[in-house]
């Protein structure tokens, strides 16, 4: 019985971590060649998990005991508590929904006051959507038309989209980054690739400040990419700095070519470059890259009336949108980083390489 | 939501990780930010405070664990998460007091599948209770003794002061014999 008493003193050090190396290699020795102690050592185990679990939710109901009494639950009650009147029950209920409508009056309301407003100034701002026209419909009617009855199956929706803009991948696995002026009202939105190929993508992400949205392509047919080959620029760039854009103000991607002409947008705003390049509608959400490849911004409008002034949203806001969706759910995605694959290969190289990755947004309404 | 309260709610990603590095701040702060919440939804589905407590702290003990476990995985919001569980605890809590299945809450958020993870709960729950009948069974002087060596984590040393022990291997002697007698207690339960 002592000889018992003393085992399981060793086992308890054993699986407590205090004892010497010797004694271990001796007990685990002991326990191969003996069953009933190896039995012993994990009953124990398991005992003392037991007790440690203990020990732990006990601690964290006492903290959680303090935390209580610094609510003051009978007020809070009263506040919360199920109310007689119809109309309060209701306003409580749906007090979501009454705050949507609220915000949708006031988006409305500012945005006919900032049209109003813009108007005023000598060039509109003008976002670079493009409205696809029912004869451009008719056009690609035609060419769809002829693709699918030589060979592969057209995939992706049987009408034609409604508005269209551009868009490029942030992740391996389907992210995508666009212009929220790109798919507002949309009611679904289909990314094309370069080959032609569509995929369903859903919004994931708004931000009506910046303009940026951040879609999901959510499509079975769709494979995750191979690595992405640019990186986004952390740093503001300069002036003068060479940087060209791909987008689809056709159904074939086109490349824009200029240079950044001023460090702040539309009316000194911060967040925004002047850039001096050719732009069109179908351009909106095109990456703007500089000459190693990085990704400096996302192209967003231009001003009227004024020659070679487009917008582009800096990087920084990419990143910001970024970090509001679930980490775990982006996988493999760009990061801000000094080193970039694509520098050093000459632009038609680069090209190459991106426009696999920049896709045509197309939104349906 | 109101300004106060977005104010005063930690980030889940702060959650997580103050629950990882056990800061006592984080978790106050997640207890204060949500118990509103789960405060209104009982009320309204005819508990009360007491009951609106019991749900919570279970809430967040499952919530604790299995971020402790490792395997916690930011899949939806913090708020979901515990208001889901609450929800699956107390539609529990009301199908045993009536002994019949009320299917209409009223519900003032998303929801998410967690029934795994209540019933995981469930199991670990019984094991808490376990353990502490088997402790209250044990009697002093051993009860503290074995709480201050294994969940205090006090040294030989503290716990031979402590009681005033002669010397250290009195006191581990009297540490294994209680926590023999724990072991048979916790074990025959």
């Amino acid at each position: 019985m002592k000889n018992n008493i003393e085992l399981e003193a060793i086992i308890d050090d054993y699986l407590q971590g205090r004892l010497s190396e010797e004694e271990v290699i001796a007990l685990e020795q002991l326990r191969l060649n003996d069953p009933s102690v190896d039995h012993k050592i994990v009953t124990h185990k398991a005992f003392l998990d037991s007790l440690n679990q203990y020990g732990n939710v006990l601690s964290l109901k006492q903290q959680m005991e303090k935390a209580h009494q610094q609510i003051d639950v009978a007020a809070l009650s009263e506040e919360l508590r199920p109310h007689p009147s119809i109309v309060i029950k209701l306003w409580r209920r749906n007090k979501s929904a009454f705050a949507i409508a609220a915000a949708f009056l006031l988006l409305t309301i500012s945005s006919i006051y900032s049209i109003q407003h813009s108007s005023s100034q000598n060039g509109t701002y003008e976002v670079m959507r493009r409205e696809i026209t029912n004869i451009k419909n008719n056009q690609n009617r035609l060419v769809r038309t002829i693709n699918s009855s030589t060979s592969k199956t057209e995939k992706g929706p049987v009408k034609n989209a409604k508005f269209g803009g551009t868009g490029f991948a942030l992740t391996a696995n389907g992210y995508l980054c666009t212009n929220f002026h790109v798919i507002r009202d949309a009611d679904s939105v289909y990314v094309q690739n370069n080959k032609g190929e569509s995929f369903k993508a859903k919004v994931v992400y708004r931000d009506l400040q910046y303009d940026i949205a951040i879609l999901k392509i959510t499509d079975e047919a769709f494979e995750p990419l191979s690595n992405l080959p640019y990186k986004l620029k952390k740093n503001s760039i300069g002036m003068g700095e060479n940087v060209y854009t791909l987008g689809y103000p056709k159904d074939d991607v086109v490349l824009g070519d200029g240079y950044i002409s001023s460090k702040t947008g539309h009316a000194g705003d911060t967040t925004q470059y002047q850039v001096a390049i050719p732009i069109n509608p179908g351009n909106s959400g095109g990456p703007l890259l500089d000459n190693y490849g990085n990704v400096i911004g996302v192209i967003t409008a231009k001003e009227n009336q004024v020659d070679g002034a487009t917008f582009a949203i800096k990087s920084r806001y990419i990143q910001e949108a970024l970090n509001a969706i679930p980490q775990d759910s982006l996988g493999k995605k760009v990061v801000f980083s000094k080193k970039n694959p694509l520098q050093g290969l000459s632009r038609t190289k680069q090209i190459d390489k991106i426009q696999n990755y920049v896709y045509m947004i197309k939104v349906y309404n | 939501m109101s300004n106060k309260l977005s104010s005063s709610v930690p980030t889940d990603r702060e959650v997580v990780l103050g629950i990882l590095n056990n800061s006592e701040d984080a978790l106050n702060r997640l207890y204060i930010g949500y118990f509103p919440m789960v405060l209104k939804f009982i009320l309204n589905n005819n508990g009360d405070e007491d009951d609106a407590k019991d749900v919570y702290q279970e809430a967040i003990i499952i919530l604790y664990n299995k971020i402790k476990s490792g395997d916690f995985e930011l899949s939806s919001k913090l708020k979901t998460y515990i208001y889901s569980v609450c929800r699956r605890i107390w539609l529990k809590k009301l199908s045993q007091q009536s002994k019949k299945t009320t299917n209409n809450l009223s519900d003032f958020e998303d929801v998410i599948a967690v029934e795994v993870d209540v019933e995981v709960h469930e199991e670990k729950d019984l094991q808490f209770e376990k353990m502490g009948s088997a402790l209250l069974n044990l009697g002093e002087p051993c009860k503290t003794i074995i709480q201050d060596f294994y969940i205090n984590n006090l040294s030989m040393q503290d716990i031979c002061e402590k009681f005033g022990y002669t010397n250290t291997d009195n006191a581990k002697t009297q540490k294994y014999k209680c926590l023999q007698r724990l072991k048979k207690l916790f074990f025959q339960s």
